[in-house]
C-alpha cells in the first residue's frame, strides 16, 4: 500500500465529509426556515472535509517512516533472519533485495541467502499495509465523525476554517525561514571545523590563496589560506565592474521605458529586457570568454599593453554587468511607474521640464524599490560562478588592474568542492568558510540597503 | 449653442477659449466650447459628473498634453498669445498657469523644498536668501505660515489633509502665477478646511485669475463672480454667479440648480 493510495483514500474520505457536512447544514435550513446558519453551508462542509484530511494526512506522513521499521524489526524476529551475517554492508544488501522482491521491485533474487527472507518480507509488509490501510479509515471516520456532529446552526465554522487556513499558510512561511536558517547551521558547522585548523586571522587578512589539497591534512601551512585576493577579485568584478555597466544602463533603460516610450514599444521591450535575466549564466560565459575577452584583448593589445591576457576580470565584469541589467531595470521601472501620477503631474504643472520630474520627484520617491534592485543585482553578481570561470580564470590575484586574470569567492568553492579533496582536509572546508562569509557579507549588505532606504526615501503616502 | 447672460460687462480676459475641443481617442469630450475667463474675478466651471469641466480646465495649462490619447482643438490665447502655438513654450506657460489638483499632492519633501522647487527649476532664485523669502511670502499668502514656520524641514506629507491643500496652493504661488486653475480643490477636504480653502480663494482673488471646478454649487455661490455650467461637453449657460443661481435661463440649468439632477 503506497502512500499515493492512501492520499486518494485521504481525499476521497475528505470529499464524503465535505458533502455531508454541507448536507447536513443544508438540512438545518430546510427543516426550519427560520433558522439562520451562523456559518455558510460550505464552511460547515470545509470544517468536516479539513479534520477528515489534515489528521489522515499527518498519520500517512507519520506511517510511512514507522511503517519501514516495523517491517524490518518483524522481519529480523523471524527465523529465517538467523542466516544473515551480523553486520555490514552484505547484510544489508540482503535485506534490501529481499524487500524489493517482496514489494515487486525486481523479479528475482541474486543472493540466494536472500530468497528465505523474501516470504517473512512479504508477510510483514502486507500485515502492516493492512494495520495502514484500516488506522487510516479509522482515524478518517473518527476524525469525521467528531467533526460532523458539531455542524450545528449556531457553530461558527467559518472561523476554525479560516484560523485552519492561516495556519497552513503559516507554516508554507515558515518554511523558507527555517531553510534559512538550515543552510547557516550547516554552514557554520563546517566553518568552525576549518577555524579549528587554519587561524581565522590568517584566512581573513593573508594575501596568498594557493591551498593545497595534496598537503597533509595534520599540519596545513596556513600561510596559503589568504583569501583578501579572492573577496577583492569579487567585489572588483561584482561589485565594482559590474556595476559600473549595470547602474547606469539598467537605470536608464527604466527611465525611458516608463517616462519616454510608447506604451506599445514598451510592451515589446520589458519583456525582451526580461528575457535577459532567463539566459542561463553558462551562455554568458561561452560570451564572455569567446566573443568579449578577445575583444578586450585585442583592444588592450592595440593601446600598447602587450602583455593582455584572454581572461581578464573586466571581460567577466562587463558581461556580468549585462547580465543583471535586468534585475535592475525592472525593479526600478517598476518603483518608478508605481509612484502616483498625482506626484507627476503635480510636478509637470508647476512647469517642470520631464527630466526635472524625472530626477526631483520620481527618483527620490521611487528610490526603495531603484536600491532594491541594486542590492538584488549585487547579490546575484557577487553569487555568480559560471561567467568568471570561464572569462576570468581560477587563478587568485591581488590587483587592481581589470586586464589582470582575477577569481572570486564562489569559484574558489567549486574549485575546492569539486576536487578529489576529503572532507577533513582544510583545503576542501575552506569553501565552507568562503561560503559563510559570502552569507554574512549578503547579509550584512541587504541590512545597510534597508537602513539607507529607509534613512532617505521619500514616502509619498 | 451656450447662452450667456447679457447683462455682462466687458470684461478683463486673461485667457479666451476659442471653440476648443478635446478628444480622447475618438470620443469627443468637450464640443467647440469658448470662454473668457476674467482677471479680476473667480470663476467657477459646475456640472454634473463626466460633463468635462475638469478636461475643459486641463486645456488651459496644456496638462492634457500628459495624456496620450487626448487631443485638442481650438485656441486658447494667454494675453493674445496662442498656448498651442509654435511660440509658446509649455513649461513657461505652466509657470504662467498654475495648478492645484483634486487631492493634495505635495511632494514627499521638506514642507520648505516643496515651495522651493518652483522658483529653483525656474532660476527665480539664486541665494538661500531669495529662496528663504519666497518660501516665506508663499506661505503668508496661502494662510499657512503661521502654522508650519517652525517646523519647515518636516515632510510635506506630514501635515493634514487641508494643510497640504494649502501648501499645494502656496506652491503654485511661489513661481508667481497669472492664472491658478483649481481643480475641485476641496472634494477630499472636511468642512473646516474647506472652509480655509474658500476663504483663501477669496484672499487671492484679484491678485490672479482664478478658475475653480467645483463639484458643490454652494461653493460655486460662495467663492466666484461667474459660473459656466457645463453638461455634456458643452457650457449651458455662462453668467454672473448671482443670476445662473437665482435666475437661470436654460431648463437644464434651473434643473441641476434645484437638485433635480447632477
Amino acid at each position: 500500500m503506497s502512500p499515493i493510495t492512501l492520499i486518494l483514500i485521504a481525499i476521497g474520505l475528505g470529499l464524503a465529509g465535505w458533502l455531508a457536512g454541507r448536507a447536513k447544514a443544508w438540512s438545518f435550513q430546510k427543516s426550519d426556515p427560520s433558522i439562520r446558519l451562523v456559518a455558510r453551508p460550505n464552511y460547515h462542509a470545509w470544517y468536516v472535509a479539513v479534520w477528515i484530511v489534515i489528521p489522515v494526512l499527518a498519520f500517512i506522513v507519520l506511517w510511512s517512516i514507522v511503517a519501514p521499521q516495523l517491517v524490518m524489526q518483524s522481519v529480523l524476529a523471524s527465523p529465517a533472519a538467523n542466516v544473515l551475517p551480523d553486520f555490514g554492508f552484505e547484510r544489508q544488501s540482503i535485506l534490501s533485495e529481499a524487500r524489493a522482491v517482496a514489494s515487486g521491485n525486481a523479479q528475482a533474487v541474486f543472493n540466494p541467502d536472500a530468497q528465505g527472507l523474501v516470504k517473512p518480507f512479504y508477510g510483514a509488509i502486507s500485515r502492516y499495509n493492512i494495520i495502514g490501510l484500516v488506522v487510516t479509515i479509522i482515524i478518517g471516520f473518527g476524525g469525521g465523525a467528531f467533526a460532523f456532529l458539531r455542524v450545528k446552526p449556531d457553530f461558527r465554522a467559518r472561523t476554525r476554517v479560516e484560523r485552519t487556513v492561516m495556519i497552513v499558510l503559516l507554516l508554507a512561511s515558515l518554511v523558507a525561514i527555517l531553510t534559512t536558517f538550515g543552510i547557516f547551521a550547516s554552514l557554520v558547522f563546517e566553518t568552525v571545523r576549518f577555524f579549528g585548523m587554519i587561524s581565522p586571522l590568517d584566512f581573513l587578512f593573508g594575501t596568498y590563496w594557493s591551498p593545497d589539497p595534496m598537503s597533509s591534512a595534520a599540519n596545513p601551512d596556513s600561510t596559503r589560506y589568504g583569501a583578501i585576493p579572492l573577496f577583492w577579485g569579487t567585489i572588483f568584478i561584482g561589485a565594482i565592474i559590474a556595476m559600473i555597466v549595470a547602474i547606469p544602463l539598467g537605470l536608464m533603460s527604466a527611465v525611458y521605458l516608463t517616462q519616454y516610450a510608447n506604451p506599445r514599444l514598451r510592451a515589446w521591450v520589458k519583456p525582451a529586457l526580461e528575457i535577459l535575466a532567463g539566459v542561463p549564466t553558462v551562455v554568458y560565459g561561452y560570451f564572455a570568454a569567446l566573443t568579449v575577452a578577445p575583444v578586450i584583448r585585442d583592444a588592450a593589445v592595440a593601446v600598447g599593453i602587450s602583455n593582455a591576457s584572454t581572461e581578464s576580470a573586466l571581460a567577466a565584469g562587463v558581461v556580468m554587468g549585462v547580465m543583471i541589467i535586468p534585475f535592475v531595470s525592472s525593479m526600478a521601472d517598476d518603483s518608478i511607474a508605481a509612484v502616483p501620477s498625482a506626484m507627476r503631474d503635480g510636478s509637470l504643472a508647476m512647469g517642470a521640464t520631464q527630466s526635472e520630474t524625472i530626477k526631483r520627484v520620481l527618483f527620490p520617491a521611487a528610490l526603495p524599490g531603484i536600491v532594491a534592485g541594486v542590492m538584488l543585482a549585487v547579490s546575484r553578481a557577487i553569487g555568480e560562478t559560471m561567467i568568471v570561470v570561464m572569462a576570468a580564470s581560477t587563478a587568485a590575484n591581488l590587483s587592481a588592474n581589470p586586464l589582470d586574470r582575477m577569481t572570486t569567492v564562489t569559484v574558489q568553492i567549486v574549485k575546492m568542492l569539486t576536487g578529489e579533496g576529503s572532507f577533513d582536509h582544510p583545503a576542501t572546508l575552506s569553501a565552507f568558510a568562503l561560503g559563510f562569509v559570502l552569507f554574512m557579507v549578503t547579509l550584512v549588505l541587504n541590512f545597510i540597503a534597508l537602513r539607507v532606504v529607509k534613512r532617505f526615501r521619500e514616502a509619498y503616502d | 449653442m451656450t447662452v450667456i447672460h447679457d447683462n455682462l460687462e466687458e470684461t478683463n480676459a486673461k485667457m479666451r477659449a476659442r471653440d476648443v475641443s478635446v478628444y480622447y481617442g475618438d470620443k469627443k469630450a468637450i464640443d467647440e466650447v469658448s470662454i473668457d475667463i476674467s482677471a479680476d474675478y473667480v470663476t467657477a466651471f459646475i456640472g454634473p459628473s463626466g460633463c468635462g469641466k475638469s478636461t475643459y480646465l486641463r486645456c488651459f495649462n496644456r496638462m492634457n498634453d500628459t495624456i496620450p490619447v487626448a487631443r485638442v482643438t481650438g485656441t486658447i490665447e494667454l494675453e493674445d498669445e496662442d498656448i498651442y502655438g509654435s511660440g509658446m513654450d509649455v513649461v513657461q506657460l505652466r509657470a504662467r498657469v498654475g495648478m492645484v489638483f483634486q487631492k493634495p499632492n505635495p511632494f514627499p519633501k521638506s514642507i520648505y523644498d516643496n515651495i522651493a522647487y518652483g522658483p529653483k527649476i525656474h532660476g527665480l532664485v539664486e541665494k538661500k536668501a531669495d529662496t528663504d523669502e519666497v518660501v516665506e511670502k508663499s506661505l503668508v499668502r496661502a494662510g499657512l505660515w503661521d502654522e508650519v514656520k517652525d517646523r519647515l524641514d518636516e515632510s510635506g506629507t506630514a501635515l493634514s489633509g487641508g494643510q497640504q491643500q494649502r501648501l499645494c496652493i502656496a506652491r503654485a504661488i511661489a513661481v508667481d502665477p497669472e492664472v491658478i486653475l483649481m481643480d475641485e480643490p476641496c472634494s477630499a477636504l472636511d468642512p473646516i478646511a474647506t472652509a480655509k480653502i474658500e476663504e483663501l480663494i477669496n484672499d487671492l482673488s484679484g491678485r490672479y485669475a482664478i478658475v475653480i471646478v467645483t463639484h458643490s454649487m454652494q461653493q460655486a455661490a460662495r467663492v466666484s463672480q461667474r459660473t459656466a455650467f457645463f453638461h455634456l461637453g458643452k457650457i449651458v449657460e455662462y453668467g454672473r454667479t448671482s443670476d445662473i443661481f437665482t435666475n437661470p435661463i436654460e431648463e437644464r440649468t434651473k434643473d441641476y440648480i434645484t437638485g433635480r439632477y447632477g
